[in-house]
């Protein structure tokens, strides 16, 4: 042990005075042995891929195994192909770089020139590598659903897998490990979340399958939850862990996609690739989020041309933290630049690849957060090789080349990781204000670039603000009438603005232009619902039913529409068909509540608006249907606790005082009751219920007076209100027994 | 430090010669038509030269090399697009650990032909100056004897390691194997082979 120990410093001087003095040549004429250098150097940079079962071709754990691939190891590391590190060191601060010094790489050529001995003191210990998951049984395995067979031999493959994450419940995500089956013919994965399954969906036959392609889009959804990791791997990324605060998210609905990267070995390979997820109950206190720069529309590489441009820039509207970064090109990327100008001029390198190579691209995470402030500037500059001379160049001979989705096309992107920081107190998500900075960069490129105004749009809605959204997407249907998503969105911004006749009408249109999009016929449903036309509710949720049988809203929109109706019993049965397919279905758990309330059984709507408390603990309406519930079986004390909670979440409720003051009274503090229903008619003084309730609790208060008034006051408003009439009779009827 | 006998280090120099060297007979390495050079997989030796065959194809590969893997596809085409030219094709396995019972667990993942050669004392080896794996030498048998008239890679879809196009541009063997059945000039390849180092026996007398 002390003789290893006097060994590493001395090769630590070594390196020290390398530079200057070059004693280092003379000094180390000891023997370079594999049990004193060349294994902790393999042990460190190589093993982690190269051992049995590893993504590496072949194993360099043992003596013999290294000495076998001698030569080899010279080659690869003085070239250095090996291991694989793209980024210039200097260029970009990285956690686990990949890199070996030149006095390691002197080690391994004058270990081998010398005759590989194996040396005499104790070897290290070879590191241990689990064979299973690393870190433990996950709490959730997804396996693509029907392996894929790889040729033997060709092209490399880019094929994509859909697992739909079959759990009811929403989890947050600490750590994902991929294991793909078979680690030597797989350059790497990436995966993707679909929030609203449109891949699946656009691929009904083919997605168990794996369907080729190098990139893909998915529908985000209207709501603005963006993308925030980089979910990406390679042979030797053995799991993913987050950082503490900042796991992922999957709902109920969500499906994961993974892209794989996959090289012909020889002989066919099955591919049946496997996720581990592990949960955490934490949900995230920090937000990151991805943004990408890029100029896929001037990518129109002429053949020949060796040193093709691409550049983009993007500007941040706030503080951030840059956690990793993500570089991208196909074939013919050569030189890829991402760096940031300061607001202060300073330049900051982010990252540079010399030699891209996709066979070997990587996310690459920082050793510390890069901070930029507001105001930075990023670029990105990638130089593009399409002549002869490129070996990776795809086309013999060179064609002009453009963006796109297979090998023979190009890409350039520049993803990164960024958490914002210094955000102002109460001030919005700074996520929205970076996406719409992103969005807007896409607009000065392409004025009509129908992805960025759909997001500047939910960017819009997020904010409150319908009708920019709705500008945005009136432009979105002049530019493309058919644009069925464009006219839901349409819809949902007018609806919101609270012109639903618009909405109503723009729902029809998007039905018109694409009539399997049941997102619009049930928004349609939603809007007659609420707007007093049950019976055409129920023709439009019948509609996306029988488009989407397992649709638990639509079973929820239905029996809705069933109650408007007055058929209870066909109502009961929709909203318990919309419970099996989702058991946390919000309108069903409601609905179902409401049902059990309305027939005389209190304690069955506790249970289930309980659970649609749980579900959705920041809604107000939840709450006070759980409170009536409460307050029917005679639970005052929880119902006044649901209502307050309820007044926390709505401040300015009347509903929320009026029924606080009778769950108050029915414990018997009138005068806590007077004062919550006086709080409720100051803030809508024009409710002739609350002006009779409040008339009853003054009379109950001995306070007669202030009783006729209130009455009075009521019958100011609705001259014909039978309870308050009936009240004030009573009233005088007894002023006059008295 | 030790000497080594052969050198063998230097033996993994690469090919710089210019790409359109006309050659024929690149070696003529006469050799006793009763010589064995390597053994088949029950241990029987292998007469090369005394083939009938208009040429003879080693293809150097060994159990434990990724790159040489890749091509047994490639290798596989060739031997049947030559078949009815009686172009012989042998699977040379060089390296001293792939014995029998490797190669044979080998052959059941990658079906490669069933011509397989084991280099027992890299005769071939040595015969044909092969270095790495993946590569290939094309004999021509005539008077008990072997002549060499290509050597080197398959095809450029290897550079370097690391270097690798997305698929090859020039198929050299294939080339240079019809070359032969026309009585045309071989054109060397135009690159060094690029793969796994064969491991020379002096390695292990150490």
């Amino acid at each position: 042990m002390s003789r290893i120990r006097i060994a590493a410093l001395a090769l630590g001087l070594c390196i020290f005075y390398i530079a200057g003095l070059r004693l280092c040549v003379r000094a180390s004429e000891a023997p370079v042995t594999f049990n004193r250098q060349i294994a902790p150097i393999l042990y460190k940079n190589c093993t982690t891929c190269h051992h049995p079962g590893g993504g590496g071709p072949f194993s360099l754990l043992t003596y013999e195994e290294a000495r076998r691939r001698g030569p080899q190891l010279v080659q690869v590391t003085a070239s250095r192909f090996m291991p694989p590190w793209l980024p210039e060191h200097g260029y970009g601060d990285f956690a686990d770089e990949r890199r070996l010094t030149a006095e390691e790489i002197a080690l391994i050529q004058k270990w081998v020139s010398s005759g590989m001995p194996r040396g005499d003191d104790p070897a290290p210990p070879p590191p241990h590598y689990n064979t299973t998951w690393t870190l433990g049984k996950p709490d959730l395995i997804l396996t693509i659903q029907h392996p894929a067979t790889l040729p033997a031999s060709g092209s490399d493959i880019f094929l994509n897998f859909d697992l739909p994450y079959p759990l009811d419940q929403t989890h947050y995500i600490r750590a994902m490990e991929i294991r793909p089956g078979t680690p030597q013919v797989v350059h790497h994965a990436n995966v993707l979340i679909d929030r609203t399954a449109s891949w699946r969906r656009g691929h009904p036959d083919t997605w168990r399958d794996g369907v080729p392609g190098m990139e893909l889009m998915v529908d985000a959804g209207e709501t603005f939850d963006p993308d925030s990791h980089f979910l990406f791997w390679k042979p030797d990324t053995p799991a993913l862990v987050e950082a503490p605060g900042m796991p992922w998210r999957l709902d109920p609905g969500n499906d994961l996609i993974l892209n794989m990267h996959l090289k012909p070995s020889g002989k066919p390979e099955t591919i049946a690739a496997q996720i581990g997820l592990y949960f955490t109950s934490t949900p995230p206190s920090d937000h990151p989020m991805l943004l990408q720069l890029e100029h896929d529309t001037v990518l129109d590489i002429p053949p020949g041309k060796s040193d093709f441009l691409v550049e983009d820039e993007l500007k941040l509207p706030v503080d951030v933290d840059v956690l990793g970064v993500y570089p991208h090109a196909h074939y013919l990327g050569r030189d890829l630049q991402g760096y940031a100008i300061l607001p202060d001029g300073e330049k900051k390198w982010l990252i540079w690849i010399r030699n891209w190579d996709i066979d070997r691209q990587s996310v690459y995470r920082y050793r510390h957060p890069v901070f930029l402030p507001k105001g930075t500037t990023i670029h990105m500059r990638y130089t593009y090789d399409n002549s002869a001379g490129n070996v990776h160049n795809p086309n013999d001979p060179p064609i002009r080349v453009r963006a796109g989705n297979r090998s023979v096309d190009e890409m350039g992107h520049l993803w990164l990781q960024v958490l914002p920081v210094n955000t102002p107190p109460n001030s919005p998500d700074p996520r929205l204000l970076l996406e719409a900075a992103w969005m807007q960069d896409r607009l000065r490129k392409v004025p009509d670039d129908t992805l960025a105004l759909y997001n500047l749009a939910a960017v819009d809605i997020a904010e409150g603000k319908y009708p920019d959204a709705t500008r945005i997407y009136q432009k979105v249907v002049s530019l493309n009438p058919k644009d069925a998503r464009a006219w839901n969105g349409l819809g949902v911004a007018l609806e919101n603005s609270g012109d639903w006749h618009s909405a109503l009408e723009a729902f029809k249109k998007a039905s018109d232009a694409d009539p399997s999009l049941t997102d619009a016929i049930y928004n349609r449903g939603k809007i007659e619902l609420d707007h007093g036309t049950p019976s055409d509710a129920e023709q439009s949720f019948r509609a996306v039913l029988q488009q989407s049988p397992n649709d638990a809203s639509a079973h929820s929109g239905l029996a809705q529409a069933l109650v408007g109706e007055g058929n209870q019993a066909a109502a009961q049965s929709e909203f318990e068909t919309a419970l099996r397919i989702d058991p946390l279905n919000l309108d069903a758990l409601e609905g179902l509540g409401q049902l059990a309330l309305s027939q005389g059984q209190p304690a069955q709507a506790v249970g289930l608006l309980e659970k649609a408390v749980q579900r959705s603990p920041g809604d107000s309406v939840t709450r006070q249907q759980l409170a009536l519930a409460y307050a029917q079986s005679g639970r005052y004390a929880d119902a006044g606790q649901q209502l307050k909670e309820a007044l926390r979440l709505t401040p300015g409720d009347p509903q929320v005082h009026a029924m606080l003051s009778q769950v108050v009274e029915a414990t018997g503090d009138l005068r806590q009751a007077i004062a919550e229903q006086q709080k409720a008619l100051l803030l809508n003084s024009s409710d002739a219920d609350g002006w009779n309730n409040l008339g009853v609790l003054e009379a109950r208060s001995g306070n007669a007076a202030a009783a006729r008034e209130d009455f009075a006051h009521a019958l100011r408003i609705a001259p014909d209100h039978a309870a308050a009439k009936a009240n004030l009779a009573r009233l005088n009827t007894g002023a006059k027994a008295q | 430090m030790r000497c080594l006998r052969n050198g063998w280090w230097s033996a993994i120099w690469h090919f710089t010669a210019s790409q359109f060297v006309v050659l024929l007979l690149l070696h003529t390495a006469a050799l006793a038509a009763t010589a064995p050079y390597g053994v088949d997989l029950d241990g029987h030796p292998v007469m090369l030269a005394q083939s009938a065959a208009p040429a003879i194809v080693l293809f150097f590969t060994a159990s434990d090399c990724p790159i040489a893997n890749r091509y047994e596809p490639e290798l596989l085409r060739l031997e049947r697009k030559f078949a009815p030219s009686r172009v012989e094709f042998w699977w040379v396995y060089a390296n001293p650990e792939d014995t029998a019972a490797v190669v044979r667990q080998h052959q059941s993942q990658f079906p490669g032909s069933a011509h397989v050669i084991l280099d027992t004392e890299q005769s071939l080896v040595h015969l044909a100056h092969a270095t790495v794996t993946p590569e290939a030498a094309i004999f021509i048998p005539g008077n008990g004897a072997l002549h060499e008239v290509y050597r080197g890679r398959i095809d450029d879809r290897y550079i370097s390691l690391g270097q690798e196009r997305p698929h090859a541009m020039h198929h050299e063997l294939e080339d240079a194997i019809a070359d032969v059945l026309a009585r045309r000039a071989v054109h060397e390849p135009g690159g060094p082979p690029v793969g796994c180092s064969i491991v020379p026996l002096e390695a292990l007398s150490q």
